[in-house]
């Protein structure tokens, strides 16, 4: 009787899966850089009603909010260049870091700016009294506490990105899903394959997980 | 040095204040007293420009502002020229006791972090919070945060500091601890600005007591004359009634 599952095969494959994982974290940990500071910055125009710049704004987040990553992705990647040529020397890596960064700001800057609201109007108030600027406070005492109410929901999409990353095989980069995909057509054995990449996603984020765990709780004791 | 002219705030249809003028010596004490909404805490947030007022001019020490044609570093220059202490202290949350104090040294006066840091102890030694300077506001006692408030109001070199019923959150046990660092300022002939309800504190401390009802100063003068000789019959009602309250509060906190 044939073993229903190769064992052997899985564990020969996930080291050579694990030298692509350096990729995958790559563009989830830079993608979310970008996002983080898109994000700000669109929070900021939201909460401070910047005139104009707060329209565009929210046409960016009902955008990004309102089609799927892949679609966006395709666009970026195939779509742009045909209409505008600069874009045409992007390659794909970058492409999947810049749309992975633009969707989820989306997502992010409004988890930033519900955390900027929910610091007490009070604290801004406080600051004005003693002379600072709106962008002082900003910077000294409100964004400080908002961060610590938003760091929570931002490390949930930090593990979402980790995970929308193998979209990024769709544009041809060579992340660890790619490389499952490679081996999975050449062996045909697509379960052991592609159970192998889904085991070192599981393990990543089981590694993030705690780690938002432990951060929340040292947050928490702060003040 | 303070001088406001026909300062008026209206929020929606509601007259709040109503071209109120009046001026403040420096190093004098002002304390404003009234009824609950008569515009007391709205005339002390214009001050700071915490509420824009509808107008009107406000001038303190060499910055004068017409709220017609104010611009945003008007308004900054003037509010440097004031700070405020809050009925709910308001202290920065994320900052401890010696942070909060130092913060306008750093971020408003551009001090050397340590030269502020130093300042913001000696001044919170004289709030009698040496021991405390580095607890984060949820680890202090209400008296505590509101000295902690008081220092802030200190450190930020305003020419006058704003008072908005600064006791009136507090459990009573805290509030003669309070009141004594006020006492303190005034001492020092710090200028201040006081609404309060504690009677006896304005007898004590007060140059000069200011009645105020419905958005107007309805009286003004000497604690002596305000609470012994009020020449306005709304002032002799309230004044009147606040004595009763107090000598009840008293005979219950006797019993
Ligand atoms: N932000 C605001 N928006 C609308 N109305 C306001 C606002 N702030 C104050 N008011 C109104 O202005 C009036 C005066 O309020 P204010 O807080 O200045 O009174 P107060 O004399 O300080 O009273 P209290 O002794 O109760 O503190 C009240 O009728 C209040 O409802
Ligand atoms: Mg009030």
């Amino acid at each position: 009787m044939q073993m229903p599952l190769d064992v052997q095969y899985i564990l020969e494959l996930l080291p050579i899966l694990l030298k692509y994982l350096s990729v995958t974290m790559e563009m989830a940990i830079l993608g979310f850089c970008f996002a983080i500071i898109l994000a700000v910055i669109l929070a900021i125009v939201r909460v401070f009603k910047l005139p104009v710049l707060h329209n565009f704004a929210g046409l960016f987040i009902s955008f990004f909010r309102g089609t799927p990553l892949l679609v966006q992705l395709f666009l970026l990647y195939y779509g742009l260049p045909q209409v505008m040529p600069i874009f045409a020397g992007v390659d794909a890596f970058s492409a999947a870091i810049i749309g992975l960064s633009l969707h989820f700001s989306a997502y992010m800057a409004e988890s930033i700016r519900a955390a900027i609201m929910g610091v007490n109007k009070s604290q801004m108030e406080a600051c004005l009294s003693i002379g600072m600027t709106r962008l002082q406070a900003m910077r000294r005492i409100i964004l400080p506490q908002a961060a610590r109410v938003a760091t929570p929901s931002l490390m949930n999409y930090f593990i979402d990105m980790i995970k929308s990353t193998s979209l990024a095989f769709t544009l041809g980069v060579a992340e660890i899903m790619a490389k499952a995909q490679m081996e999975a057509s050449s062996s045909f054995k697509y379960f052991e394959s592609f159970l192998a990449v889904a085991l070192i996603y599981w393990a990543v984020i089981e590694i993030f997980s705690r780690l938002q765990h432990y951060l929340e709780i040292r947050m928490n004791r702060a003040y | 040095m303070i001088k406001v002219q026909n300062l008026s705030k209206k929020f929606a249809d509601n007259m709040v204040l109503n071209g109120i003028d009046f001026e403040v010596a420096h190093g004098e004490i002002v304390v404003i007293i009234g009824p609950s909404g008569t515009g007391k805490s709205t005339l002390l947030r214009c001050l700071n420009y915490l509420e824009i007022p509808t107008s009107g001019v406000i001038e303190i020490a060499d910055v004068k502002v017409d709220s017609a044609t104010a611009t945003a570093a008007q308004i900054t220059n003037l509010r440097k020229k004031s700070s405020f202490v809050f009925q709910n202290y308001s202290l920065f949350a994320n900052k401890t006791a010696l942070q909060n104090v130092a913060e306008s040294l750093i971020t408003v006066w551009k001090e050397p972090k340590l030269v502020a840091l130093k300042q913001a102890e000696t001044i919170l030694q004289q709030v009698g919070l040496g021991e405390k300077i580095h607890q984060y506001p949820s680890q202090l006692s209400g008296g505590q945060q509101q000295r902690v408030g008081i220092a802030r109001a200190m450190a930020a070199k305003g020419e006058v500091i704003l008072f908005d019923e600064p006791t009136s959150s507090l459990d009573p046990e805290w509030v003669d601890e309070v009141l004594a660092v006020m006492k303190q300022l005034a001492v020092q002939k710090q200028t201040m600005i006081i609404v309060t309800h504690e009677m006896q504190f304005a007898r004590e401390v007060a140059n000069r007591v200011i009645f105020m009802e419905g958005g107007n100063i309805v009286e003004q003068g000497t604690p002596k004359q305000i609470f012994e000789k009020p020449q306005h019959q709304r002032t002799k009602e309230f004044v009147g009634r606040s004595v009763k309250q107090n000598l009840s509060a008293l005979d219950s906190a006797m019993l």
